[in-house]
């Protein structure tokens, strides 16, 4: 809670004038017991009716000040409750988007919302109370004592006495009842639970016959929640009863001291009276000072419980001198089909893997990483000079002029023709891409364990992708499909070995900049409320129409789109519930299409889409050739068009290549294509 | 619900425990009435006290002594009073509860199906609690509070017409300034309301998601989303409070002023004679107290009319008509052996909408039936009317001859063993979850039918193995996990009958294909109805169901149906080219 306290500042001087306006508040309602004694006293012993008259007058104006007093007070408690909680959420809410998905995994979303939600009410409601209520209580018990003490020494004593025998019996009903009504509490969740299996799981508990069971199993648990009830509640009622019986006794013996005072003369009437007002006063202040505490606790646990979240440090951030992954890297590709349409380079030849490369053996210097736009460049910002060692400072944030440079057509034949050069020999230099621009991807001995688990999820995975490769990936279910692609957005930090994308460790790049440029469509489809434009611009806040309709288009989802009145501004509600899971689908697709990533990843994103349209999907995403593409499906027959299959058994690569390659030489794939009886048709068994 | 019919509910419920109820009514009175006396005592010790040497000791210490014994007493009948009450409420409480999930175990599917969940749970919780805290305890302290003020009234009357006057008419001053105030900040908390509700949900997304919003390093427009909706809500929230924590003061204004005018005239009154200065305190502290239960009752009211709500929502539920008991039938065989006829059966969801016109199916003993069709076909109806989780409209469902009506449904489930796609777990341990439907079975048993099921290999992984307790939503699982557990309760208590929807619909196809073994074995001699995908599975079958739109329309074999140009044809034909 007290770390919670820095979001105060700015509002100290306010959190103090509540309370202060308060304890002037406290001053004017205990100054009416003296007026009433001095009523007594010298306007009625003397009958002096111009006297009273000025007493309640000035009675009354005391109240009225009290209300200023109190306005005042109530207005500087609310502005620091609310401003002070609003901090303490947006801050929340920020640190939240740094979390990473593993403290995600282990926090659980829903326990974050209620962190945001209802915690956060509490926290203003016992800000609010405590400023403005909890300050009152003990200024009314000791101003009176106070006051006591000065209308009569002796009787205040009995002030002084009462006091810590009020505050033992209060405190001590509340130490034994609250750890009771967290019994209730957990009787009670016992209830819920019982109550909502029966509704969650009616089909199989009527299959079962399971109702009989089921009620005496509720019955038991009503009975055990009313056992525990009842005991806190004959200890809980006692407070009431029990407080109001020792003020009272008090009274009596207030009152008698006072008449053996008066009887010698040390004191009036009318004092009496007044000492009795006090003690009045005190009876209602303190219970709900007992009230107010059982709040203002539940308000310092939710504050406790903020705090915790904030104390996480996020696992996954950017490292201090994090590498943006340039633009021109992530275009690498882009540019290389750009090229195809070039002047003057007639003389292309295809490559495999779809990849068109410039025959410029007459001109061995290429500039490198200019914009393709302007045209008699072959901008492949990616590559070195290999022969002079020289390299292209891409990662360099400052890196704003276009660099100049060259590069071995024949180098780069051979890497397409994926005649090896080993990523690992390339230069130290970790902001600059080496020889590695073969792989844009490579995965060299990785593991992979989430936090918690006693095992790994990915076991020594060695494994290249190629620019615009399109790449299956499939596997049985916890067989680290969605393992192994989440690792390249970073979404989680691999636990051993090395992960490099466009020549660097993943953990070297700027985590924005990375998950630009490589895209993931998750599993679920997930669409937020607002209009389908402003959820693809989820990928790229400044995407013209055009690139908007485009992504859509390739995602099919153009169709159903147009047919809608308003087109892309037609509504979306919360989560997607208007589009139908499909639709869903392809609108996720086609927000990832929406950006300028070089590497797009579908998590077993076509499951809902029907046979035809997923083909069309797959299609476009292999005519996509300026993107590298990851798709993982359960499906045997989704990938069987792909350029390479990779197949994973308990978080292993046990197969990499292409189909019939793969019914060949990996049992594991076979099996898999066998029960989904492809193997049959291909004719490989 | 009318108010009327709700009290004679509640009253059920309450006439097991009037006699304890009147008790409390009575010790509440008592306790009220020795309440307001106490302060007349006080008075009047205060009025020995008259100056020095003057003190009458004698009467003091008769005063104070009678105040002693009414402040004990009063005391106690509180307490015993909030015991009994309490004791009353948790028990109408619990007999609620109790009633509300016999009636839920009874009632047809049709009802829990078409009703939120959340909805029924917060009847049953909330409802109910509010119910008790409301109509209960809210009785007692608006009884208690109508006794204070009348007893209150009546003994200023009796000591002082002119402060009683006084006191009684200003006093609804404050309760009119309370609800003024409510009223203008009703639309302040409206506002707050909604702008919370808005954040509520703005947060629900994007934290919910906060994964996608990582992926798309949307954090910071997230976080601008958010900031804003949070500088409405602060606004919001900082009138509501503050205008809504006026009326404290402002009603302690008007008591004040009340309080001073009673003084006064009081004084004027004790120096005219006919009142002492010990009656005129006894008055003041009268005049302090007396707000303060109108100030209660009118919170009372509202909780009072609430729980009026709540009740009708909970006795709603328990109003719902339930199917009729099934008398027992002695002329039923061991066990069924699954010759299935459905005879002009007709059934609909909604009677406006017909689903079911006239279905025709024969099924014999042993024979393994495929269900196919496009979604939404009535797949799904179909199995919810053999388990007779639905009551049919018209025509006849027969098993082995008897007609459904004359089966108890507890035997009719006995004999039918389901796998739905619908991976549901009870919250319990994973033994206890494969052994619902024999809870007597060996741990041998249970083993085998996890190994049959292919989940032995991972419940062994598992920290607990099979004492690994299992969370409200199977938590920790993967879906192909939990689906395995459905499988292998399944086969640890084989019945004639099996139904098995998309049951490996959440398992990878290379578990999927291990299991069918199991499923071969399992099937075999049973009469099994199969709503599955894969393409083996039904040209395997003895006869397949072609549904379409809540009808069968095709049924035949493989062969029999490809033989012509049927819908089955097509959808084949478009499912072999996938794959």
């Amino acid at each position: 809670m007290r770390k919670l306290l820095r979001y105060m500042d700015g509002y100290r001087l306010r959190a103090v004038a509540a309370p202060m306006f308060k304890f002037f508040e406290a001053v004017m309602e205990l100054l009416v017991p003296l007026i009433v004694a001095s009523i007594i006293d010298i306007g009625i012993a003397q009958g002096d009716r111009g006297y009273i008259v000025r007493r309640v007058l000035l009675m009354v104006l005391f109240g009225f000040a009290g209300l200023a007093f109190a306005v005042t007070a109530q207005y500087f408690s609310a502005k620091v409750a609310v401003a002070y909680t609003g901090r303490i959420r947006r801050a929340l809410f920020s640190h939240l988007g740094k979390l990473s998905y593993t403290e995600i995994d282990t926090i659980g979303t829903d326990t974050l919302i209620t962190r945001l939600t209802g915690d956060m009410n509490q926290i203003q409601n016992g800000v609010n109370l405590t400023l403005r209520l909890l300050m009152r209580s003990p200024f009314i018990v000791i101003g009176a004592t106070v006051m006591a003490f000065t209308v009569d020494k002796k009787a205040g004593l009995i002030f002084v006495g009462l006091i810590p025998v009020l505050a033992i019996v209060i405190f001590a009903i509340m130490l034994v009842s609250i750890p009771l009504y967290k019994r209730v509490q957990e009787r009670l969740d016992r209830v819920v639970s019982a109550l909502r299996r029966n509704l969650a799981g009616v089909r199989v508990l009527r299959a079962f016959n399971k109702e009989q069971a089921e009620r005496d199993n509720f019955a038991a648990r009503t009975g055990e929640l009313e056992k525990n009830q009842r005991t806190v509640g004959a200890i809980s009622t006692l407070l009431n009863p029990l407080t109001y019986c020792i003020v009272n006794l008090a009274i009596l013996l207030l009152v008698y001291v006072g008449a053996l005072r008066v009887d010698a003369g040390h004191l009036k009437q009318g004092e009496v009276v007044a000492l009795y007002n006090y003690m009045a006063q005190i009876l209602v202040e303190l219970v709900k000072l007992a009230n107010l505490i059982i709040n203002i606790t539940r308000a310092i646990a939710c504050g406790n419980r903020v705090q915790s979240i904030f104390e996480i440090t996020p696992s996954v951030v950017s490292p201090e001198n994090a590498i943006p992954v340039d633009r021109r890297q992530r275009n690498a590709i882009d540019a290389l089909s750009v090229s195809r349409s070039l002047p003057g380079s007639e003389d292309t030849e295809t490559v495999d893997r779809g990849l068109q490369i410039t025959d410029t053996s007459d001109d061995s210097f290429i500039p490198l990483g200019a914009s393709s736009g302007s045209g008699e460049f072959i901008p492949l910002g990616a590559l070195p000079d290999t022969e002079n060692g020289a390299f292209i400072p891409l990662g360099a944030p400052d890196d704003s002029e276009v660099p100049f440079n060259r590069f071995e057509t024949d180098d780069y034949q051979a890497f397409l023709a994926g005649d090896g050069i080993n990523p690992e020999d390339g230069g130290t230099e970790r902001s600059l891409p080496t020889d590695s621009e073969g792989p844009i991807i490579s995965y060299r001995d990785v593991s992979l364990r989430y936090a918690g688990a006693s095992d790994n999820m990915l076991e020594h995975i060695n494994l290249d992708i190629y620019p615009g490769e399109y790449v299956g990936v499939i596997g049985g279910t916890g067989s680290g499909k969605t393992s192994l692609v989440q690792l390249l957005p970073r979404f989680y930090d691999i636990t051993d070995g090395s992960l490099m994308v466009y020549g660097n460790e993943v953990r070297d790049y700027d985590i924005d900049s990375l998950r630009e440029a490589i895209r993931i469509v998750p599993q679920k489809a997930v669409l937020f409320s607002g209009t389908v434009r402003s959820n693809l611009l989820w990928g790229k806040a400044d995407a013209t129409d055009e690139e908007i309709w485009d992504a859509l288009e390739k995602a099919c989802a153009a169709d159903f789109i147009r047919a809608l009145p308003e087109g892309l501004d037609a509504p979306v509600s919360k989560g997607g519930s208007n589009f139908s899971g499909g639709q869903r689908q392809r609108l996720t697709i086609a927000r990832a299409f929406v950006s300028d990533a070089s590497v797009l990843i579908l998590d077993d994103s076509g499951s809902a889409l029907d046979y035809a349209t997923e083909q069309r999907l797959r299609q476009a995403l292999h005519s996509a050739k300026d993107k590298t593409v990851l798709y993982v499906s359960q499906r045997a027959g989704a990938l069987t068009s792909c350029d390479r299959i990779l197949v994973l058994e308990d978080g292993e690569l046990v197969g990499n290549g292409k189909h019939e390659e793969l019914l060949e030489t990996c049992p594991v794939y076979r099996e898999i294509a066998a029960a989904s009886g492809i193997a049959v048709e291909g004719g490989a068994r | 619900m009318k108010t009327k019919s709700i009290l004679s509910h509640l009253m059920r419920y309450l006439r097991r425990s009037l006699p304890l109820l009147l008790l409390a009514l009575l010790l509440a009175g008592g306790s009220v009435i020795l309440q307001i006396l106490v302060p007349k005592k006080v008075g009047a010790a205060i009025d020995t006290i008259t100056g020095p040497g003057e003190v009458a000791f004698g009467a003091l210490w008769g005063f104070l002594r009678t105040a002693g014994i009414f402040i004990l007493i009063s005391a106690c009948c509180t307490w015993f009073m909030s015991i009994l009450l309490n004791r009353v409420s948790f028990r109408v409480v619990r007999d609620i509860r109790n009633d509300a999930i016999n009636h839920i175990t009874r009632l047809p599917l049709s009802y829990l199906d078409s009703h939120a969940n959340g909805d029924i749970v917060s009847r049953v919780i909330t409802d109910v609690d509010q119910v008790s805290d409301g109509l209960l305890l809210g009785f007692a302290q608006f009884f208690m509070g109508i006794l204070t003020i009348l007893g209150t009234l009546t003994l200023m009357f009796i000591t002082n017409i002119k402060i009683a006057l006084v006191v009684m008419l200003l006093t609804p001053l404050s309760l009119f300034v309370a609800r003024f105030i409510a009223s203008r900040t009703f639309t302040m908390f409206r506002a707050q309301s909604e702008a919370r509700s808005r954040q509520t949900s703005l947060i629900d997304e994007l934290v919910g998601q906060q994964k996608i919003v990582q992926a798309y390093s949307y954090e910071a427009r997230a976080a601008e989303q958010f900031n804003e909706c949070d500088k409405t809500l602060c606004d919001c929230a900082l009138k509501a409070t503050f205008f809504s924590s006026l009326t404290n003061p402002c009603t302690r204004f008007v008591n004040a002023t009340v309080y001073a005018a009673c003084a006064l005239v009081g004084s004027f009154a004790v120096i005219g004679g006919g009142l002492s200065v010990g009656m005129l305190t006894t008055m003041l502290m009268y005049a302090g107290q007396y707000a303060k239960p109108f100030n209660e009752i009118s919170g009372v009211i509202t909780e009072l009319q609430n729980a009026l709500a709540c009740a009708a929502r909970i006795f709603e539920l328990l109003d719902e008509p339930l199917p009729k008991i099934q008398t027992e039938n002695d002329s039923l065989p061991e066990a069924l052996k699954g010759d299935i006829r459905f005879d002009h059966v007709a059934f609909s969801y909604v009677p406006e909408r017909p689903l079911i016109n006239d279905m025709n199916i024969s099924v014999n003993s042993g024979m393994r039936i495929a269900i196919v069709g496009p979604t939404g076909c009535g797949k799904t109806t179909l199995i919810n009317l053999l388990m007779r989780f639905y009551e049919i409209d018209s025509g006849t469902i027969t098993f082995d001859g008897l007609t459904l009506s004359d089966i108890p449904k507890s035997f009719l489930r006995r004999n039918i063993g389901m796998v739905l796609q619908d991976t549901w777990l009870s919250d319990g341990t994973i033994r206890e979850n494969i052994a619902m439907g024999k809870p007597d079975a060996t741990d041998e048993e249970i083993k085998e039918a996890a190994k049959a099921a292919h989940a032995h290999s991972f419940i062994r992984r598992l920290p607990e193995g099979y004492d690994t307790v299992l969370g409200e939503h199977g938590g920790g699982l993967s879906a192909g996990q939990r689906q395995l557990l459905c499988i292998a309760r399944v086969m640890l208590c084989l019945p004639p009958i099996l139904i098995l929807d998309e049951a490996t619909s959440s398992i990878d196809t290379r578990t999927e294909w291990k299991i069918q073994d199991a499923f071969q074995v399992m099937m075999k001699g049973r009469t099994s109805f199969i709503v599955a995908h894969r393409l083996s599975t039904i040209k395997n079958a003895d006869l397949i169901l072609v549904m379409k739109d809540g009808n069968v329309i095709e049924q035949g074999t493989h062969d029999t149906l490809m033989a012509r140009e049927s819908f089955y044809k097509t959808l084949y034909l478009a499912g072999s080219r996938e794959a």
